[in-house]
């Protein structure tokens, strides 16, 4: 009796403490990035049918794009775009050379309307476009569309172009709208409703639609029992889609869209080109989605690790020889490279076009990494000192004293320079020097009073900053719940912080955590004058009772 | 002072009030706080790495070091030109093609008529069976003249054809100069000046790599080692999309077995190599459209000025005469040879007729023509592959 007691203490010790109650956020609509558009036709329509597109950008919210989706709209200009894109993929989709297994059945003549075949197409694709499953009547209604199109243009398969084009920008097909319903476990409390946390998870995890697997279990109800819902996020992290999830979450806190834009002077870093601009960004997502998702690495090691990834032009910067494509690689022990901010990516997007600036790294790295937010720079600032030709600042280090001289300036740059200044050692362009303008370069710097010689301090003092896994839980939270984490959250964030540690700092076990926690399902009832809450999807069903075949497979 | 403050245990209003108030600046977290410190305390600070950082290393390691051809074009000595005429080209330039043809034949208004056979397919075949019997004497030949020229003098004499170098060496062996110099199509503004650098650039099957090994400083070096290799890589172009940089890798191309591999003695005197001549050395000169065009140069020597980062100077040598021209007419498709007034059939009989060296052990005519190549470098890492794997694999 004893024995079993301890067992079931053990057992209970080994949940750790309950989640905490937090306040529910309200469900969101969200606009699908260009990403997630291509993803899910991707994996929809399969890799050979060809989209090149780019929507436009998001406007970052709380350190991510992915929060700017929920404030987006699209405009009859953006339209236009998504009406491009579509009528490019939906024409590939069903041309001679895609037809033969986009479709699922041949009309009986290709000349005329085959309503029969155009419901099969239908049932297929626009389940996996709405992310549900369509009743009899929608599919029907798109079915007599493409028969009318096919009857007067004689020809089936120009009736199922036009008609998928017009679903693909169909404002369903493009907003994610999340939909709730009472949640019969908690009296009084509204859950997502099972498609909304089927596609909550899999834009969470996968960045793109939910795959057939998903839906059927939404449309089952197992993904609402505990038991389903484990297997299914457990299955998505097994999945090579993860590593898409892992690329596209890591991207956008990065904020790596910075590449877009990004340009430096040639005359000055003659080595930046645009090719390099690619692969440093690639580099580092190489990086992250090799040490978390390959290795299971803990994720500070990032900012200390010697292993990454190296292609032809970013081995020409580093002064290394090369080999053809990309190839894993571990610098020297003696090597400056040693985590991600030694790499390309963030030496060289945080940078002026001509110069390094010890402020915007060491901004970028207190708010991009800590969660920190340090203000913007007073209207009226006078830059004529740090601007003057003239002026003789033999190093950044001596340029950056100017920003101490005024008690206006230093507030700040007393934030951000000590850790910028730690990263001297690389230029611009993130190219590795020991001189500047002939005088030594001296990296030392501090970041929350922890002095350090030279930038592998640095890298050593950010990893032991707790600062630096609790700002990921943070923005993970954010990009899979779709908004900022309000400030009453603090305690949920304590949680998964806690948890998160306890794992090792895995990142999969913090996005299973995160997707079985009980505040990533619930959410808020509509407030007043609001739309109504949406009748649940849950247990709808095809009213055919029978699942359509997989299209999109894991 | 250190006012790191964690979620836990911060109020996130009370630390801002704090950081405005004592006007250091201030963070603040996603909820909590972290307002960092200027002012580092009393910790031992985190020392430097044990050991200097450092990236790259010297490019020169081990007495070796290796470039990657950026640049090549047959050195012209050009003059300015007045009334399009220049000091070696005091005639003009050569005709092409199309102008041959109507001398030959006229325009078509005039009472003799050919047939198709008798002048179209008989010029066209002129040119794809190349004969050293005098050209009709219509037409006439624009060599270049002067005793000015670049290049080497290779043959270690002076002789009555020789040049002169712009910088005063006496006895400079570049015949072909004469033969080419005033032909548009070589010259500074001709096509195949921009298309051979272009293509060159653009086909990584196309490098020429030279390594140089048993260097002691790339200053002076008594005895070096030159090897000449076809590489397979891209190179690392700079910013302005128009320059290469140095720091690139090529892998040695031994796909075509070692017909593209020589070797050279050598000296580095000063900073500028200078190398024995080698008897054959066959050099990568591809064109467009999967072309695999080449050059055989006989007693092929190197003199570049070299640093870490480039080399630059001439390769000169007796380029053969038969190939140079296989080269031209399976290369250069025939509206290149008409738009820079080229005429295959008339540069043969005129390359062969100024063949200076090499001469054939049966007839005694001379097979090669001596020239020279003006040549720019960059630095690059070479990887050599097993080479004994990739013979065996190349010949099955």
């Amino acid at each position: 009796m004893a024995a079993l007691v301890t067992v079931l203490a053990l057992a209970a010790c080994s949940k750790g403490p309950k989640e905490p109650e937090a306040p529910p956020a309200t469900p969101h609509l969200r606009l699908m990035t260009t990403e997630q558009y291509l993803n899910t036709l991707g994996y929809i329509f399969g890799p050979s049918v060809t989209m090149e597109m780019k929507f436009a950008p998001l406007q970052r919210d709380g350190g991510l794009l992915a929060n700017g989706a929920a404030v987006a709209g699209v405009t009859g200009a953006q339209l236009e775009q998504y009406e491009r894109a579509a009528a490019v993929i939906s024409a590939q989709a069903v041309d001679e050379s895609h037809r033969g297994y986009l479709v699922p059945c041949k009309p009986a003549d290709e000349k005329a309307a085959d309503k029969a075949c155009a419901t099969q197409f239908f049932t297929r694709v626009g389940r996996l476009l709405h992310r549900r499953s369509m009743k009899n009547a929608e599919v029907a209604a798109y079915a007599d569309r493409a028969s009318d199109a096919a009857t007067k243009l004689t020809d089936f398969y120009a009736g199922l172009n036009l008609t998928l084009a017009s679903m693909l920008i169909e404002p369903e097909v493009l907003f994610i709208v999340e939909k709730a319903e009472p949640d019969p476990n908690n009296a009084g409390k509204m859950r997502l409703d099972a498609h909304s946390l089927a596609s909550r998870l899999s834009f969470f995890l996968w960045n793109a639609a939910p795959d057939d697997t998903l839906l059927n279990a939404a449309e089952n109800g197992s993904l609402q029992t505990k038991k389903g819902l484990e297997q299914q996020v457990n299955a998505m992290l097994a999945s090579p889609r993860l590593e898409t999830g892992i690329r596209a979450f890591f991207d956008d806190m990065f904020q790596f869209d910075a590449f877009d834009s990004l340009s430096k002077d040639p005359t000055v870093y003659p080595f930046y080109t645009g090719s390099i601009g690619t692969d440093a960004r690639e580099q580092t997502l190489r990086t992250v989605v090799d040490q978390l998702v390959h290795k299971n690495g803990d994720y500070r090691d990032l900012f200390t690790s010697r292993s990454t990834f190296i292609s032809p032009s970013l081995a020409a910067l580093y002064g290394i020889p090369a080999s053809p494509g990309w190839q894993p690689y571990e610098f020297p022990a003696d090597s400056p490279r040693q985590g991600l901010l030694t790499q390309v990516s963030f030496l060289a997007t945080h940078s002026h076009p001509g110069r390094s600036s010890p402020t915007r790294r060491g901004k970028a790295l207190r708010e991009i990494l800590l969660c920190q937010v340090v203000p913007n720079p007073p209207a009226n600032v006078d830059f004529s000192a740090l601007n003057n030709p003239k002026s003789e600042y033999p190093t950044q280090r001596d340029r950056v004293k100017v920003h101490l001289q005024n008690p206006v300036c230093a507030g700040c740059h007393r934030i951000t320079d000590p850790t910028g200044l730690a990263l001297e050692n690389f230029d611009g362009a993130g190219r590795f020097r020991t001189e500047e303008n002939g005088h030594h370069i001296d990296a030392s710097g501090n970041l929350d009073g922890k002095m350090f010689a030279d930038v592998t301090g640095l890298a050593k003092t950010l990893h032991d900053n707790p600062g630096l896994p609790n700002c990921l839980v943070n923005r993970l939270f954010s990009y899979g719940t779709g908004a900022v984490v309000p400030p009453k959250n603090r305690e949920l964030l304590q949680y998964f912080d806690t948890r998160f540690s306890e794992s090792g700092y895995k990142v999969p076990e913090l996005l299973r955590t995160l997707a079985l926690s009980h505040t990533f399902q619930e959410v808020r009832a509509p407030s007043k004058g609001a739309a109504p809450a949406q009748q649940t999807q849950s247990t709808a069903s095809n009213d055919s009772g029978r699942a359509p075949a997989p299209l999109a497979t894991r | 002072m250190n006012r790191t403050v964690t979620r836990q245990s911060t109020n996130w209003l009370g630390a801002l009030g704090v950081g405005l108030a004592l006007g250091v600046g201030l963070s603040l977290g996603a909820f909590g706080v972290a307002v960092a410190a200027d002012a580092p305390k009393a910790a031992a600070p985190i020392p430097a790495s044990a050991v200097p950082l450092k990236e790259g290393g010297a490019r020169l390691q081990n007495g070796t070091i290796a470039y990657v051809m950026t640049h090549k074009f047959w050195a012209l000595y050009e003059t300015p030109a007045k009334d399009g005429k220049t000091a070696e080209c005091p005639t003009g330039m050569n005709d092409g093609p199309r102008e041959q043809f109507r001398t030959l034949y006229g325009d078509g208004k005039g009472p003799k008529k050919y047939t198709i056979v008798e002048a179209q397919l008989k010029r066209e075949g002129d040119l794809w069976h190349p004969s050293t019997t005098p050209e009709p004497p219509q037409l006439k030949f624009k060599e270049a003249q002067g005793k000015v020229s670049y290049g080497m003098n290779l043959d270690g004499k002076i002789g009555p054809n020789d040049f002169e170098s712009p910088d005063g060496v006496q006895g400079v062996d570049n015949q072909l100069y004469r033969a080419i110099g005033c032909i548009g199509n070589y010259r500074t503004m001709g096509t195949i000046n921009h298309f051979e650098d272009l293509f060159m650039n653009s086909y990584n099957d196309a490098r020429i790599v030279i390594e140089l090994t048993h260097v002691k400083s790339l200053e002076n070096s008594d005895d070096v080692t030159a090897n000449i290799y076809r590489g397979s890589d891209r190179m690392v172009a700079d910013s302005t999309g128009e320059g290469y940089l140095p720091g690139g890798t090529q892998h040695v191309d031994l796909r075509w077995g070692k017909q593209f591999v020589s070797h050279a003695k050598g000296k580095i005197v000063n900073g500028v190599l200078t190398t024995d001549p080698i008897d054959r050395a066959e050099l990568p000169w591809g064109s467009t459209f999967g072309t695999h065009g080449y050059h055989v140069f006989r007693g092929l020597r190197l003199q570049l000025k070299l640093t870490d980062g480039t080399a630059k100077g001439m390769l000169a040598g007796y380029v053969d005469t038969d190939a140079f021209i296989h080269h031209l007419n399976t290369s250069w498709s025939t509206h290149h040879h008409s738009y820079g007034q080229l005429s295959s059939q008339s540069l043969y009989r005129e390359m062969s007729r100024l063949a200076d060296g090499y001469p054939d052990a049966k007839t005694g005519k001379n097979t090669a023509i001596s020239s020279a190549v003006n040549v720019e470098f960059v630095q690059v890492y070479l990887v050599k592959p097993d080479e004994k794997k990739q013979l065996t694999a190349s010949s099955k």
